[in-house]
């Protein structure tokens, strides 16, 4: 099958995607994690029904993977300080107290599984780079939060 | 003193022979419009969104967030971090240019029809290329990328142009590794 020909088929897989799904979540980051998690890690196809009923579970596989490698690339090439607040966006929209969420975040290294399977290994590496930055900053914050709300 | 003659001839012979080729290329470069990084981006992007993955590791903007909103132990690990991911940019960026050179050069020993002065150009050019990207991973291992950044972004450029000189010559002298080396570099230095 063609490039061209493959692209007409997954690209109205795509929009609905984006507009009924990846639209109601809040940030790239969220949006990040929905994805990574709707793949089976053992086979590495993305998996959602009601895209898979409408197109075929092939499409949504393929569709699914593209928005995921975009809205990384996305995150790649966003500032540190643009980072840290879409995890901080991410974290609120998470019933898990932050101090929690990170303290797992860091100790499990969670966020390994938020990378696209194929992605250029060093954009990978300057991404986990910065998350990790971006959960350290982010325990530094609440340290000092605590530590004011303590001493009020 | 008059041991060190022979070297001091020969280092200025390179240097002249350097220096011309360099000031052939300057004049010679509205003949051929030179590939400047943000062109070679942007016609990156337009392939596959792709950006330049050298600018954000060695760019400022992070470092000055660091710098202003962190304590010097996060500081420290940003270095630390940004030290090993532009050393592995630098040497992917060193290694994909040397594998199209290698190719190249396997060409070229097959070929009958071998122009001398232009493989002199295209050697010299890489010789320059392989110096320069040496001696910004040891410059970037012994300082970091956040000291250095100024001369690593001025030596960048340099490659930039040094690369589109390059990439000219390649053009004429072996077409089918010319296309090989730009997408090496739409997917090494350009944009990763």
């Amino acid at each position: 099958m063609s490039y061209a020909t493959r692209n007409i088929d997954i690209e109205p897989a795509i929009t609905d995607l984006r507009s009924r799904t990846l639209s109601r979540l809040p940030g790239d980051f969220s949006r990040l994690v929905y994805l990574a998690s709707s793949r089976d890690c053992n086979t590495g196809k993305y998996y959602h029904d009601g895209l898979a009923f409408h197109f075929s579970q092939n499409v949504a596989s393929k569709a699914m993977a593209l928005c995921h490698k975009e809205i990384f690339d996305r995150l790649v090439y966003a500032s540190l300080g643009e980072l840290i607040d879409e995890l901080s966006n991410y974290i609120s929209s998470t019933d898990e107290r932050p101090e929690d969420f990170l303290k797992s975040w860091e100790h499990l290294g969670s966020y390994r599984i938020t990378i696209p399977s194929e992605c250029d290994e060093l954009e990978a590496d300057v991404f986990l780079s910065n998350l990790k930055m971006a959960l350290a900053i982010l325990q530094t914050r609440q340290k000092h939060a605590s530590r004011d709300e303590q001493s009020a | 003193m008059i041991q060190w003659l022979p070297y001091l001839f020969l280092g200025l012979l390179l240097l002249a022979v350097l220096g011309w080729w360099v000031w052939d290329a300057i004049v010679h470069r509205s003949a051929a419009e030179l590939l400047t990084p943000r062109q070679h981006r942007l016609g990156a992007e337009s392939v596959g969104s792709r950006r330049d993955l050298g600018e954000r590791i060695f760019g400022p903007q992070d470092w000055d967030f660091v710098v202003r909103e962190t304590p010097p132990q996060i500081q420290r690990m940003f270095q630390r971090d940004r030290t090993l991911l532009a050393i592995a940019w630098l040497r992917r960026t060193r290694i994909r240019t040397s594998q199209v050179m290698h190719a190249h050069v396997a060409v070229a020993r097959q070929s009958k029809d071998v122009q001398i002065g232009m493989e002199v150009k295209l050697a010299l050019s890489y010789l320059l290329f392989l110096i320069l990207s040496n001696s910004l991973i040891g410059w970037v291992w012994l300082r970091g990328p956040v000291q250095t950044r100024r001369i690593v972004r001025q030596t960048l450029q340099w490659v930039a142009w040094q690369r589109a000189a390059f990439e000219r010559l390649m053009a004429v002298v072996d077409p089918a590794n010319h296309k090989a080396l730009e997408t090496g570099f739409n997917q090494g230095t350009a944009q990763s």
